[in-house]
């Protein structure tokens, strides 16, 4: 199958051509020996099929930063073949900037054919573009596609068949080889004034090819920029989209996390029913099926946070937001462009951390990749909601602050300071000395493509998917073997206690036997074993358990505890979790054991530890090595394990 | 005359004419900040910095310190 490579400048509107063409094909791939992932389709043709591969959009081939470098080591062959033909993308209203590419480009000496885009916009701002004239200075064929509307979608099909070894704009010494040696590390002199060079060349191109230039231009972009970008609008701008992102995520995934868990207990019920009752049934049911449920569950809510940062990027809001955090992030030795992962943060780590690869400065790009994990997460936020619903009380106020949403949004607020600390830290440690580098584009704004916003989102939760679903399923099933296996005697002994809790009628008496049971297998002798390290942090053997249990991923929490409070499947919920735990008192001060000092306590354990082994096994894969991810494991869990232990004792004075 | 275009007066066009020569020419070259194109300084992130120019036909957006690696001179208005 013939292979073709998309190329453009960011914001040309590759990336909608790309689903225009490839409509539900798409799958990402790993390059071999890389991390970076490309993204590619078939197209369908009449007479034969292409690969089509989406590159990530570039200025210039002398690229630095994790992303753009992929595009040159597919141009140049590196890691694999070159690509059969390329297609350019030309954002028409910017031809100078954009022809700069093609110039590099083309003294490699592929055949291609492009694509002339936002034709429209351009001739808005009075810029006509002789088509003709460009198809001769480029020697290569030109069609003008709009991306957003099918008119001439049709051409680009044409497009892609197409292609001639084009003239060489700009010729320059051994471009090839200097291109290669600049690839692998080396420094190479005199390339800005081969560009400068270039751009004379590019001139005498957009002589002959614009014909008509002048004009006003103004547009609307510059004016929503007063308001977005002004000293106290911009900012309170800033933080009411953030607000209404979350509130946005709640508020659309509750209904379909409620499906899932709906479809998943009807399943559950389904197979008590057919199959016969054992230990392998059991193993199916809570080993297997719970597992891919806590994967499965947090989908709706990533994918609409992503969604929603994708129509924010999408539409051109997300740059802004980094043009106006620039100055606070580089304080604190991040960039601007820290942003966009940090809010995906929120979502999921995982996305996140790949989402760095934009960042050129290698310090910049560490230290946002070790503070992503310090965002609340949607994995936590379960755990935040049955640890605040245990112990806050709906109708209470703290002074003018509704005392439940007041604790979730502090838990939030600490992760964020806690994160902002981090990297004051992390930067005044690392002595690497890089230039740090803003130097962003700020595109035209314009109305976000459904289509393509929603497969980015869907390939982030895809990441999610793969990286966090398999390690969550196989400890899943390590945790039922922990839980329902114990020394022989513990169990032997917890059996006959059970049998004769059963000769006496107790009416929950199966219960009674599953919680005598945890407590004798693997997983209670863990528990127990590690409750003096965590008795001073207000927690108990069981919560114990669930501490360990979490480190498969946070929200097994929840389910550990409904497992420990054996909670019937018909009421496996935060309320009944709930009762259960409420009715528990701490024998030896008489307080309700799972009060509001514990929750706290828990609830800042969770905020700050790395307690996600899908995250740690990313960040080794970006950072190449254990290190980070070990070290961060033992700080975030230090700072999780002070923190909780002063939460718990300042609020057990209180409470 | 030297001005940088940290410096520049808002919504009035400038023209570049200069580079200064360190590690960052070649990124602001490729991103078309070259002698001869028109650079216009449009608005501030709040506190002053970075700061959006539009250059040739686009926004970008540049640090102070970034600014100031660029030379300009006004452009001569022809009536």
């Amino acid at each position: 199958m013939k292979k073709i490579a998309l190329i453009g400048n960011p914001n040309c509107g590759k990336s909608t051509l790309f689903n225009r063409l490839t409509g539900l094909s798409q799958k990402t791939s790993n390059l071999p020996g890389t991390t970076v992932e490309t993204t590619s389709g078939i197209v369908k043709l009449k007479t034969s099929d292409l690969e089509l591969i989406d590159l990530p959009g570039i200025y210039s081939l002398f690229a630095q930063a994790e992303d753009e470098r992929l595009v040159v080591s597919t141009l140049i062959g590196i890691d694999s073949e070159k690509p059969d033909a390329i297609v350019y993308i030309l954002d028409g209203s910017n031809l100078r900037r954009n022809l700069l590419l093609v110039s590099q480009v083309a003294e490699l000496g592929i055949p291609a054919s492009c694509i002339l885009t936002m034709a429209d916009t351009a001739k808005r701002r009075h810029i006509e573009i002789n088509v003709d004239a460009l198809q001769t200075e480029l020697g290569i064929p030109v069609t003008v596609v709009n991306p957003r509307s099918d008119t001439n979608i049709q051409n680009a099909f044409e497009s892609l068949q197409n292609h001639k070894v084009g003239n060489t704009i700009s010729l320059n010494d051994q471009f090839e080889t200097r291109l290669k040696r600049f690839y692998l590390g080396n420094k190479e002199r005199g390339l800005s004034e081969e560009t400068l060079k270039r751009y004379r060349d590019i001139e005498q191109v957009v002589k002959k090819v614009i014909v008509n230039s002048d004009g006003k231009k103004r547009n609307n972009t510059i004016n929503i920029d007063k308001y977005v970008t002004h000293p106290i609008l911009g900012i309170l701008i800033f933080f009411f989209v953030m607000m209404a992102l979350f509130q946005g995520v709640f508020y659309l995934a509750d209904a379909p996390m409620g499906w899932i868990e709906n479809g998943f207990a009807w399943f559950k019920t389904m197979l008590d029913e057919t199959l016969p009752s054992g230990m392998w049934s059991d193993f199916v049911k809570d080993g297997i099926f719970s597992g891919i449920e806590g994967v499965i569950v947090f989908v709706p809510q990533i994918f609409i946070l992503f969604f929603l940062i994708g129509l924010l990027e999408d539409s051109g809001y997300m740059v802004r937001a980094s043009f106006i955090t620039d100055r606070i992030m580089r304080k604190i030795g991040l960039n601007g462009r820290s942003i966009i992962p940090l809010v995906g943060g929120f979502a999921c780590a995982i996305p996140s951390i790949m989402a760095t690869r934009s960042i050129k400065n290698k310090r910049e790009r560490l230290i946002t990749m070790l503070v992503v994990p310090l965002m609340s997460c949607s994995a936590r936020l379960p755990v935040y909601v049955l640890l605040i619903s245990l112990a806050v009380p709906v109708s209470r106020f703290w002074g003018p602050f509704h005392a439940q949403s007041f604790v979730m949004t502090s838990a939030y607020f600490a992760g964020i300071v806690v994160a902002l600390i981090f990297a004051v830290l992390f930067n005044f440690f690392n002595k690497t000395k890089e230039k740090s580098e803003f130097v962003l584009e700020l595109p035209t704004y314009q109305s976000p493509r459904i289509q393509t916003v929603i497969s980015q989102a869907w390939i982030k939760c895809r990441s999610f998917l793969t990286e966090a679903g398999k390690v969550i399923i196989i400890i899943s099933m390590v945790l039922w073997g922990l839980s329902n296996f114990g020394p022989k005697t513990a169990m032997d002994k917890a059996r006959s206690e059970a049998k004769i809790v059963a000769a006496l009628g107790s009416p929950d008496s199966s219960q009674i036997e599953q919680s005598l049971k945890l407590e004798a297998s693997y997983a209670g002798h863990i528990g127990k074993f590690i409750e003096p390290a965590i008795t001073p942090l207000g927690y108990d053997w069981k919560t114990g358990i669930a501490l360990i249990t979490s480190f498969v991923a946070r929200e097994v929490f929840v389910g550990t505890m409904s497992t420990l409070f054996q909670t019937p499947d018909n009421d496996k919920n935060v309320i009944g979790i709930r009762k259960k735990m409420q009715a528990e008192i701490n024998p030896t001060n008489g307080k309700p054991l799972y009060g509001i000092p514990y929750a706290i306590s828990l609830i800042f354990f969770y905020a700050f530890a790395l307690q996600c082994v899908s995250t740690m096994a990313v960040m080794k894969k970006e950072t190449g090595s254990w290190y980070w991810p070990v070290m961060l494991f033992f700080i975030y869990g230090g700072i999780a394990y002070l923190s909780a232990f002063a939460a718990y004792n300042i609020f057990n004075l209180y409470f | 005359m030297n001005i940088t275009a940290d410096h520049l007066e808002f919504n009035k066009s400038y023209e570049i004419s200069a580079l200064k020569e360190n590690d960052l020419t070649q990124k602001l070259a490729e991103m078309g900040c070259v002698p001869g194109t028109e650079i216009m300084k449009l608005y501030t992130a709040p506190g002053g910095d970075p700061i959006a120019f539009r250059i040739d036909s686009y926004i970008l957006g540049l640090r102070k310190s970034e600014a100031e690696n660029i030379f300009v001179i006004p452009t001569v208005v022809e009536n």
